[in-house]
């Protein structure tokens, strides 16, 4: 059945930046913001910008992420023509199959599917960015112009310009020349890695891509200078709001607390809500002793101690007598009595023995020795332990150097 | 086939539930900060595995229709079976909009659904009664007492003998006076869940309509109590029937007890109920939340104390809400003070407005209202 528009997800990529969380997940599956997965921002964005038809590529430790997208119900696209598709590489006659090689490569491994579609366009994701934003109106500014691709840009601040692919554009913002992370910068445009293609365009060049042994099949390296290169119509589209790439233990914990100022990035927004797929639990209850600050809290959070500028995922127990601040806790994780845990990210499950010390405050240690704390999904740390700042445990409780 | 077919009588009237069913049957009156009463004894079933369940509706049933949509939060939108809604399609010899006199002429009227029923049991159950109930063990227990009717009663008391039904059972379990209208509890009280075959239940819906009888009690567990093999399962876990506004607060404010929300909330047996898609509750450094039970897509700016606050309830600077049930979208002003108030969906509290109601009368604010 033809779409005019599909979009294609890329969520196989290791996350290895996020070290112990991504160690048995994919990344899109890292829980986000106290109710989500990091995959909701996308699939959600896809559903409320009137996309129903949305391939996942998946690569690396897909289990717990196939799982969660499921029949892709809880963002409704549970659909009988379209829907959510997982799609992980598969072997073609003989050994012609193989891994993902690049993220241009997995577009092209699967240009079987989108052509089942035959769309017009194809929106190309990526499964790490938190950020709400209604693709068809880039896809709309694609067709305006007449353009090939459209690359979505956000203006960044010029010292961090160096840190992102840079697009520098015309006064029509017609695309003149990508640089990846340039040492000196002619714009303050960063791509956000979200891309519009006319799909019989993209499909020409991803063929001759794959046919080129020199190429690492990339889009940013490959397909985008390619195209430059042979003159097609290419624009940038200005994103204005939040987005952030949570790429790294550190910017993950940012994101979150950006979520807690409840600045630019409003998830209580009924216009463009954030769909996850949740176990069903009571409401959180909060005790006679508790005291929540800055924070949020989920169903089925248990907590008589003191929670301050923290996010509590679903089904956080914190015991009476404990300190949690500046902190992530995921789904599940136990803080037990008197223990305290500062600038910590701990991971699904992890449980915090009765007076231990998790993190440390920055305004009291040593600047060389401080950074967030993080814990692996299931460790537990025991009664009294003493997790120092900048340290990382992995689900055996065994010290991850960065 | 083996198996239990649910059936949930969601047509009756609760006139001493006030203002919260003005707009709504009992089944689908919000309860526990996210919950309709319906979720409780729908749970029970979907936990004990029951893939298809109908539900009897009479009379204000719209909201419980958007609850229970297709059925697809409790695992129930199936291609064969799953939940399927009974609304009074068979009531031509009654052309007045009454509501059933009783159980039994509830289910005369769907009487050609009854006889598509798979499974070769049936669960009867109330949809005012709030309880986790692990009916896998009631099933198993029914089959091999060799019962025809097995009948879920408690030791308890649970306070407002307003229709409740009581039971004498001997030793053996199994059930010898069933007693109604009475001024003290004795025995053991009826939680209204009740497993029988469905030949005997068609059997009895057949006799019953014949017959003008309308009442389960009277005509089944009274009528036909000679000729049965009635016994009791006694559960001696949490369970409530909700029948007034007053006991509706006293079970709300139960929750505090951890005890209670383990019995009511154990993990292997989730409450399903309709999802809804908000974040986090945000709790602000100028309020204060304490002794509260709080749903997700809250924002408490105020002081709150002993309340239950359904999902997307705002509490904003220098409210003081005390002893409170806030509904879904409930909004407190600025200011505001409200003690012992029941605050049905989307009130909006104007600022400073003050509202006090007492424990034992608590002040019930209509659906929608502006105050």
């Amino acid at each position: 059945m033809k779409k005019e528009c599909i979009a294609m997800l890329l969520a196989g990529g290791q996350g290895s930046r996020l070290y112990v969380l991504t160690k048995n997940v994919a990344k899109p599956a890292v829980p986000f913001g106290g109710k989500y997965r990091i995959i909701d921002f996308p699939l959600s964005n896809c559903t409320n910008a009137g996309i129903d038809t949305v391939g996942v590529l998946t690569q690396y430790k897909p289990l717990e992420l196939n799982s969660y997208i499921g029949s892709g119900q809880p963002w409704d696209l549970d659909r009988s023509n379209g829907g959510v598709h997982i799609l992980p590489p598969y072997m073609v006659e003989g050994d012609k199959g193989s891994w993902y090689k690049g993220t241009a490569n997995a577009i092209y491994q699967n240009i079987g599917f989108v052509d089942m579609y035959d769309p017009e366009y194809v929106v190309i994701l990526s499964g790490d960015h938190i950020y709400k934003m209604n693709y068809m109106k880039m896809v709309e500014a694609h067709k305006a112009a007449g353009a090939a691709c459209t690359i979505s840009v956000l203006e960044v601040p010029w010292d961090e310009a160096p840190r992102f692919g840079i697009m520098n554009v015309d006064d029509k913002d017609n695309i003149v020349e990508f640089q990846e992370k340039p040492r000196q910068p002619k714009s303050n445009l960063a791509s956000m890695g979200i891309y519009v293609f006319s799909w019989q365009k993209l499909r020409e060049y991803l063929v001759n891509d794959e046919a080129d042994p020199a190429s690492s099949n990339d889009f940013g390296k490959n397909i985008i200078p390619k195209m430059l290169d042979a003159g097609e119509k290419m624009i940038a589209y200005r994103f204005e709001g939040y987005w952030k790439d949570v790429g790294t233990l550190e910017s993950l914990w940012d994101a979150n607390m950006d979520m807690l100022s409840r600045g630019d990035l409003d998830l209580l927004d009924s216009d463009w809500p954030i769909y996850a797929r949740l176990p069903d639990q009571p409401p959180a209850f909060l005790g006679k002793h508790a005291i929540v600050e800055h924070s949020v809290v989920t169903q089925g959070c248990d907590v008589e101690g003191r929670v301050f500028n923290s996010v509590l995922s679903d089904s956080v127990v914190v015991e009476e007598g404990a300190d949690v601040s500046y902190s992530v806790l995921m789904p599940g994780v136990t803080v037990k009595r008197g223990a305290v845990v500062q600038y910590a990210i701990l991971g699904e499950g992890v449980t915090v023995g009765a007076g231990a010390k998790v993190g440390g405050d920055p305004m009291t240690c040593d600047p060389e020795q401080w950074g967030i704390s993080v814990v692996g999904p299931a460790a537990a740390i025991a009664d009294g332990e003493t997790v120092a700042p900048k340290t990382m445990l992995n689900r055996n409780h065994e010290e991850v150097e960065r | 086939m083996k198996g239990l077919h649910g059936l949930i009588f969601a047509h009756g009237k609760h006139t001493g539930l006030r203002e919260l069913t003005e707009l709504r049957s009992p089944a689908s009156v919000p309860f526990g900060g996210r919950y309709r009463m319906i979720d409780f004894v729908l749970s029970s079933m979907v936990n004990a595995g029951v893939s298809d369940v109908g539900v009897i509706l009479h009379g204000n049933y719209q909201s419980l229709l958007d609850h229970l949509g297709s059925g697809k939060d409790w695992d129930l939108s199936r291609k064969h079976g799953g939940l399927r809604l009974l609304p009074p399609f068979a009531m031509v010899q009654h052309r007045d909009d009454r509501t059933f006199r009783g159980k039994m002429e509830a289910l005369a009227s769907v009487s050609s659904y009854l006889e598509t029923i798979r499974q070769d049991h049936v669960v009867l159950a109330d949809c005012d009664t709030i309880i986790n109930l692990p009916l896998q063990k009631v099933y198993e227990a029914h089959v091999a007492s060799g019962a025809d009717i097995t009948a879920v009663c408690t030791p308890k008391n649970l306070g407002s003998l307003n229709a409740a039904t009581f039971f004498h059972l001997d030793d053996e379990g199994n059930v010898t006076h069933t007693l109604y209208d009475i001024k003290e509890p004795e025995g053991f009280r009826s939680l209204d869940i009740f497993i029988l075959s469905k030949d005997l239940l068609l059997r009895a819906v057949e006799e019953c309509r014949r017959q003008d009888r309308y009442s389960f009690r009277d005509a089944v567990l009274h009528g036909m109590a000679g000729e049965l093999k009635i016994r009791g399962f006694v559960w001696d876990g949490y369970a409530a029937q909700i029948r007034t506004l007053a006991g509706y607060y006293d079970r709300s404010m139960e929750l505090f007890d951890p005890a209670i929300r383990r019995e009511l909330f154990p993990k292997e047996r989730p409450v399903f109920t309709k999802e809804m898609n908000v974040s986090s509750t945000y709790l602000d450094p100028d309020g204060a939340c304490v002794n509260s039970l709080v749903a997700d897509g809250c924002t408490v700016e105020g002081r709150v104390e002993n309340c239950v606050l359904f999902r997307g309830v705002r509490v904003a600077k220098g409210a003081e809400v005390k002893n409170c049930i806030l509904m879904q979208n409930v909004c407190v002003g600025r200011g505001a003070s409200l003690t012992h108030v029941i605050a049905d969906k989307n009130v909006k509290i104007t600022d400073g407005c003050t509202l006090v109601g007492s424990a034992n009368y608590p002040l019930a604010i209509a659906k929608n209202a502006e105050i």
